[in-house]
């Protein structure tokens, strides 16, 4: 991984060239030019139709930095990497060995009460500036702390208990986005969570931003040496990366948080959105404000176990703190 | 936090980077010939200073990055004709400096872009 502080270079621009110049990267299209060194690129997100050089990606390869690509939707279809795997192969076994024993099953519980903490602190700190809607809002508080508590009290193996974390898992996230959505403003409401494609304004910008966090989640994973298909709550026949499904429950809220805020700062336009059979999708201006508003939180400190970190680096020292775990005596 | 933990982490701020101190730089040069002034400008750009004039780079770098640039450069020009000036600056100048008509992204060149969008 390369030190924090690196420019993320989104390529936006339908029809945009990357290559490779001397040693810095070079994007182009009809009317513009920008020559970035490898130093300052800390990575690299296509979310359009471009033209890249097998050169640029040896570079990045060479450097570290990886290629994301993202769909319509923000969902990452295809990442540039290294094909090295990220540490020992002990890791992946364990992670295996693990998941059907009760330890697995307190990982992986605690990663779903990590998720549902989380959105109860993001209730409780909307909660603060909005006294008129306090009562309503500590109701929703108190039902997702219920689900929290039952959770907590859940005791087994995986094997045995998965349905019911699952369920318990979304019964609380009916109630949060509930509550999220009595404080949205009245244009903006929306119904439920929506994907593939989003119904609303809300979840076009909540999917796109999830899929950012997704590929992150997932470089973390590779970065740590865990297996990303191997996952405890999500089983694995889905034929998905289903460790980085589990993992990213802990993060959400904070592309919850960001979304919600460019709502009730006003700063989503209906010119953000495209309409498309059944559904809507972010266009170029819109990818653009949220990126960079999801940017701007990983930028944001916070306290980690007694230390400052970013919030962006929370998912690779978590990462490394689970595989840690699992090859510990 | 108690007063000694602070002048601790402090302490240990201070030992942690005297090289990883950053410096914004400008690059000046006056080159005669063709070749070692493409050379000049290639070796700016992959030291991460952008061009903000035809021969005037500007960037971050740490101490260790402004003199191996300036070895660098010795090596690519005629020390007899040519000139290239390695310009640190603080923090506080640079808040300073003055553009007028076509300026260059001030953001940008003190490393306070984290997103950039093409």
């Amino acid at each position: 991984m390369k030190g924090d502080g690196g420019i993320q270079l989104v390529i936006n621009t339908r029809g945009s060239y990357l290559k490779k110049k001397n040693n810095c990267f070079l994007v182009k299209n009809d009317d513009k030019v920008f020559e970035v060194s490898e130093k300052k690129v800390e990575s690299i997100l296509i979310t359009t139709s471009a033209t890249i050089t097998t050169d640029a990606i040896k570079f990045a390869v060479e450097n570290n930095i990886d290629i994301v690509f993202l769909d319509k939707f923000g969902d990452p279809y295809g990442r540039v990497w290294h094909s090295k795997l990220g540490s020992t192969t002990y890791i992946r076994r364990r992670q295996l060995e693990i998941s059907d024993e009760p330890e697995g099953f307190k990982l992986a519980k605690g990663w779903v009460i990590q998720k549902v903490e989380n959105q109860v602190q993001l209730l409780k700190d909307l909660k603060k500036n909005r006294p008129e809607q306090k009562e309503e809002l500590e109701a929703y508080i108190s039902d997702i702390e219920d689900l929290k508590t039952q959770l907590e009290e859940l005791e087994g193996t995986l094997e045995g208990k998965r349905n019911s974390i699952m369920g318990l898992e979304g019964m609380a996230s009916r109630h949060y986005f509930e509550a999220l959505n009595f404080l949205m403003p009245d244009d903006w409401k929306f119904n439920g969570r929506s994907r593939n494609p989003a119904q609303d304004g809300f979840n076009c910008l909540l999917n796109y931003g999830y899929g950012v966090l997704y590929s992150k989640v997932e470089k973390a994973c590779i970065i740590a040496g865990l297996d990303p298909y191997v996952g405890f709550n999500h089983t694995d026949n889905y034929n998905k990366k289903s460790l980085v499904f589990d993992l990213i429950e802990m993060y959400r809220v904070y592309a919850d948080r960001t979304v919600f805020n460019l709502f009730s700062r006003k700063q989503v336009k209906e010119s953000f959105f495209d309409e498309i059979p059944k559904g809507m999708t972010l266009n170029r201006e819109g990818k653009a404000v949220l990126i960079t508003a999801v940017n701007e939180t990983f930028e944001k400190s916070i306290t980690y176990y007694g230390r400052n970190i970013k919030i962006g680096n929370i998912i690779q020292f978590d990462c490394h703190r689970i595989a840690n775990n699992l090859i510990k005596k | 936090m108690n007063k000694k933990a602070n002048q601790k982490k402090k302490a240990n701020q201070k030992k942690a980077n005297p090289e990883e101190l950053k410096l914004l730089v400008w690059v000046i040069y006056d080159i005669t010939e063709n070749r070692p002034r493409q050379k000049v400008s290639d070796c700016c750009k992959s030291y991460g200073l952008y061009r903000v004039q035809k021969s005037v780079f500007l960037g971050d770098l740490n101490a260790n990055e402004r003199d191996s640039l300036a070895v660098e450069c010795e090596e690519l020009v005629d020390t007899d004709r040519d000139s290239v000036y390695v310009f640190p600056m603080d923090e506080q100048s640079f808040k300073k400096v003055q553009l007028i008509g076509q300026a260059f992204d001030k953001e940008l060149v003190s490393d306070e872009v984290i997103t950039k969008f093409f």
